[in-house]
């Protein structure tokens, strides 16, 4: 149970003046040292406020996954300057951490719901409340008939509404997205996009969502962080002043949703050819 | 059962059928010698008798059994365990590679003689045998099985908070299973391989014994209906690891 009581006191944390969930402050990444080493991220900062989501995007190799993995506390070289996760330096198992990545990386001797409930049991929440749990979020990301079939039996748009549920079952206030639908062909990923912000919407957290994918990151969040090709820089950051709750379907016709999109692909490109300077 | 199975099922039957009666003809007619060769009605005539009549069969076959399961399992339960005790200390693991791999390449059977001198004549120097040739087998399942998982799954698993402990009993050894199953699997065939082996060179019981006392003094009756019966036995215990690995590993 005391896993639960986490997000209440991020909460109270949050209700704090100029409380940041997250904050990057002059964040450099080398791999390697001497002269092979090589620049990964270069001084970035950046902060989000509770309950805002933000997607990184970038040319591959633009240190958007070693920030995110620093963040989780998985990376093991040390950076310069000043990393916060509602106020901590990040550490692995941090439970105010949920992550989720490209592969749904669910156990394939587990059901569904068995895969739902597989954070919430890492983190020592009671069996009962787990499945309750789980169970009413698989029937929330439309699984519900599916709990007891194998990753085998279901589809990959399936497997990763099952990994939705795993993330959302667990009560954290940050969720660190690694390109969640960036193996989905194109109408699935467009649902499971919905199904997100459905969920999202519910129980608001504050989401990093790394991805590749310029249309995803304008359709979903409420800024769009733009880096640079290697070593990782920030080239912009825009507000996108979207109305919520959004439908990502819907947003597909939408003129306003262009206009960004097409305004961060200008942006993108510059970022893309920015070492050539 | 559709009528293309029914069909195979039948044509199967046909065969069998025709090779027995072929076999029998040729041999009653003298075309097939009988000293090397028996005859289908001399081997059932023996394995009924063996079986049924005087029943001294089953003593043979209950000392190979015995035999194969012991060697099976502490075979495999050494194997699994020294295969655990790799993972948890690399070090010791590529310090032993070598002297295993120099262990495995050298002809289990050939042992046999020097394990008869160590253990004596009884059923031990057939578990030895045995042993030796399950646990090699198991213990390379293991290590590939425990190489081989998601490292998409461990990574998930440290980052949602999971401890060592937890993600050896979640994600490795659940994933190293079917890889380890299909090591018990071959290992069940090869202690049974190594025990009747060991029991052709020199033993007081056994099938492996009874056969090489059979062939010895020419029944060739009797080495045919063993043969066959140890060709059953084979068949048996792959169908029974099957079955068993079917119902455990239903997720696959």
């Amino acid at each position: 149970m005391q896993n639960l009581a986490v997000p209440a006191v991020a909460l109270e944390r949050d209700n704090a003046p100029d409380a940041h969930a997250i904050e990057l402050r002059d964040l450099t990444v080398r791999f390697g040292t001497g002269t092979g080493s090589v620049l990964a991220v270069d001084r970035v900062s950046f902060s989000l406020a509770p309950g805002e989501f933000v997607s990184l995007v970038g040319p591959s190799g633009c240190g958007k996954t070693t920030i995110l993995n620093l963040l989780t506390g998985l990376l093991t070289d040390r950076p310069e300057g000043d990393v916060r996760v509602l106020g901590k330096s990040p550490s692995a198992g941090n439970p105010d951490i949920a992550y989720m990545l490209a592969r749904d990386s669910l156990l394939p001797w587990r059901t569904a719901l068995g895969n739902a409930v597989y954070g919430m049991e890492i983190r020592g929440v009671p069996r009962s409340k787990c499945e309750e749990q789980a169970m009413m979020l698989l029937q929330r990301v439309g699984l519900g008939d599916f709990a007891d079939k194998y990753p085998k039996a279901l589809s990959h748009g399936m497997r990763q509404r099952c990994a939705l549920a795993r993330t959302f079952a667990l009560q954290s206030p940050v969720f660190l997205m690694d390109e969640p639908f960036g193996a989905l062909d194109a109408q699935t990923k467009l649902q499971l996009e919905d199904v997100l912000m459905d969920l999202w919407s519910a129980n608001k957290r504050t989401v990093v969502f790394v991805t590749h994918d310029l249309a995803e990151a304008v359709a979903l969040s409420d800024r769009v962080i733009v880096m640079s090709a290697r070593p990782g820089r920030i080239v912009a950051d825009v507000r996108i002043e979207l109305p919520r709750p959004r439908n990502v379907r819907a947003l597909q016709k939408d003129t306003t949703f262009h206009k960004l999109y097409a305004r961060l692909w200008s942006l993108l490109e510059q970022g893309m050819s920015s070492h050539d300077h | 059962m559709t009528t293309r199975s029914r069909l195979t099922i039948a044509a199967h039957v046909v065969f069998i059928v025709a090779f027995i009666g072929l076999w029998e003809l040729a041999s009653s007619h003298d075309l097939l010698d009988r000293t090397f060769f028996g005859r289908p009605s001399g081997i059932a005539l023996f394995l009924w008798k063996g079986f049924v009549t005087d029943g001294k069969l089953w003593l043979e076959l209950g000392y190979t059994l015995f035999g194969a399961a012991v060697s099976f399992l502490a075979g495999s339960i050494a194997a699994v365990s020294v295969g655990l005790l790799f993972m948890v200390v690399p070090r010791f693991h590529r310090a032993a590679e070598p002297y295993l791999t120099l262990l495995n390449a050298m002809p289990r059977i050939a042992l046999a003689p020097l394990f008869l001198l160590w253990f004596g004549l009884g059923v031990g120097s057939k578990i030895a045998v045995g042993c030796s040739l399950t646990f090699f087998i198991v213990l390379s399942a293991t290590v590939a099985g425990i190489r081989g998982v998601n490292s998409d799954h461990t990574i998930l698993s440290r980052a949602l908070g999971a401890s060592q402990r937890q993600v050896f009993f979640k994600v490795t050894l659940p994933s190293a299973v079917p890889v380890i199953f299909s090591g018990l699997r071959l290992g069940l065939i090869f202690a049974l391989l190594g025990v009747v082996g060991a029991e052709l060179i020199a033993a007081e019981h056994g099938l492996g014994q009874t056969l090489a006392y059979l062939q010895s003094t020419f029944s060739m009756d009797g080495v045919m209906g063993l043969l066959f019966l140890l060709a059953l036995l084979g068949l048996g215990v792959t169908a029974l690891m099957n079955r068993l690995e079917r119902s455990l590993l239903a997720w696959q």
